[in-house]
């Protein structure tokens, strides 16, 4: 008859085998399955001039924007069920892709998103719960909000209007502060971190009524003014040619020379 | 010749405007002359009327032809540009203090001198303090005390006091957030659980904060910067409802 010796533990352990036989389906099958039912993906590419402007609005999730030296928009997603509908719309030069209003009254999963845009785009993005970062951006306009919780991360951002907003996060900005531009930063609760270069010039209003922390750091000289027992920070760095606003209701802010 | 001798003086000054212009008939025209020659009253009357005639067709002529034809139409065109500045439109009648013009009385005067006077002090006041203004945002200056002109203003009832003006302004949030908060009850079922915990934590965060403002301002109502954190988190708790309402 048919004989194996290398098989000979095997049938000499009826019972172990068949463990080992469910173990294996378990890890083959039912896994793989239950993660590719689990996660689809979304992608989509725009040609796009030097000022495209691109606005997103998600319900949670991550959202990673990045620019790039191509004239083109492209966005990548990664959607866990139930999954959300997703439906690009291109306007009048500005890219709009809203979750809400497309999944309006239904419960979808996280809708995780990578999106590269030209260097020279404007970047508006919101979401209600999720981590928001953008990097590599110098184009007229960048906003970051977040309703509810998720930290702000802006890196190597050089825009004439930048606003980041969030509920329970952190926010970090590293980036340029142009001639006539309009910065502003706000917390519920959270660290508001800012470096910037020496060379940066502003006139400053921070606030952080409730832990009065703010660290002005290298920015600290004679223009600055503490207000209201120490909970405001008026003053004026170089010429003052930008308007620099943070405010952080509960929790601090800092500076840091870049 | 019977109709000769018939002929009355009735019948012969009937024809004798006829008889004098050459239109009666060469028959009855011998008939007139006739009676006029028997007739002293009839000719006597074709005298008189001879003359008129004569008068009124010697004038009559006098005006078809004008003696200077140039200057009758430049009597016209004098008439017509004398008449035009009387049809520039007249003012309607003036009414009230400006009714005699620029007449004023002393008293009046005087009362406009001393407007004229406040107003530009008032001005030149708000231009001072706006020139020397720090730098900085508006909002650093919150913090410092109302002019006196602010002041007496709110004493007579004219301007709110910030007390009154901070009610009615968190009455408006209050109901806002509170119709915004109805539309967010509706919705919640429908969320997961992520969604309902993250916002119910923030929501805290909020109230948490308004809380901790309104404290600062029942202890000191004058607390500019606690009163425009409690705004700016009313603000907060508001768009967050507003938002999660959408979902």
């Amino acid at each position: 008859m048919f004989s194996c010796p290398k098989f000979g533990w095997l049938a000499s352990h009826p019972g172990k085998t068949a463990i080992l036989v469910c173990l294996i389906t378990v890890l083959f099958l039912v896994f793989p399955v239950t993660d590719i039912s689990a996660q689809k993906r979304f992608s989509q590419t725009f040609p796009a001039g030097q000022n495209i402007r691109l606005q997103l609005i998600n319900r949670s999730g991550t959202v990673t924007v990045e620019g790039w030296d191509r004239q083109m928009v492209s966005v990548t997603a990664s959607l866990e069920a139930p999954t959300a509908v997703i439906t690009p719309q291109t306007i009048d030069g500005t890219i709009l892709i809203n979750l809400v209003r497309d999944n309006q009254g239904r419960e979808v999963g996280n809708v995780n998103f990578n999106i590269r845009v030209p260097v020279t785009s404007s970047v508006d993005i919101e979401t209600l719960i999720g981590n928001l970062t953008v990097s590599n951006v110098r184009g007229g306009l960048v906003r970051a909000h977040i309703s509810s919780e998720g930290d702000i991360e802006l890196t190597n951002i050089a825009a004439f209007q930048v606003t980041a907003q969030n509920g329970i996060g952190d926010i970090f900005f590293d980036g340029e502060m142009l001639s006539g531009g309009n910065y502003r930063f706000a917390s519920l609760r959270g660290n508001i971190n800012l470096r910037i270069p020496f060379t940066s010039s502003f006139k400053l209003v921070a606030t952080a009524p409730s832990t009065r922390n703010i660290s002005l750091g290298s920015f600290s000289n004679g223009g600055m003014n503490y207000l209201g027992d120490g909970r405001r920070v008026v003053g004026k760095f170089g010429d003052g040619n930008s308007t620099l606003s943070v405010t952080n209701q509960r929790g601090s802010i800092s500076f840091i020379r870049r | 010749m019977s109709d000769r001798f018939s002929m009355t003086c009735g019948d012969c000054q009937e024809l004798l405007s006829r008889f004098i212009d050459g239109d009666l008939e060469q028959e009855r025209s011998g008939i007139v002359i006739e009676h006029l020659a028997v007739c002293a009253e009839c000719t006597v009357m074709c005298d008189d009327l001879s003359a008129i005639l004569v008068q009124c067709r010697e004038s009559e002529v006098g005006e078809e032809v004008p003696p200077n034809p140039a200057a009758l139409w430049r009597r016209i065109n004098n008439l017509i540009e004398s008449e035009l500045p009387a049809e520039i439109p007249v003012e309607p009648e003036r009414k009230g203090l400006f009714a005699r013009g620029w007449n004023l009385t002393f008293s009046q005067a005087g009362a406009a001198v001393l407007a004229i006077a406040l107003i530009s002090s008032l001005l030149t006041i708000v231009g001072i303090r706006h020139y020397f203004a720090p730098p900085g945002d508006d909002i650093s200056l919150r913090n410092e005390t109302p002019s006196v002109f602010t002041r007496v203003l709110r004493k007579v009832g004219l301007a709110e006091t910030p007390q009154q003006a901070r009610d009615r302004r968190f009455r408006e949030q209050e109901s806002a957030i509170d119709y915004w908060n109805k539309r967010v009850q509706t919705r919640r079922a429908s969320w997961n659980a992520r969604m309902s915990e993250a916002f119910d934590r923030n929501l805290f965060e909020i109230d948490q904060a308004v809380n901790e403002y309104t404290m600062i301002l029942q202890n000191d109502p004058d607390d500019q910067l606690s009163e425009e954190m409690l705004d700016s988190a009313l603000n907060e708790k508001m768009n967050l409802l507003r938002q999660f309402s959408e979902l």
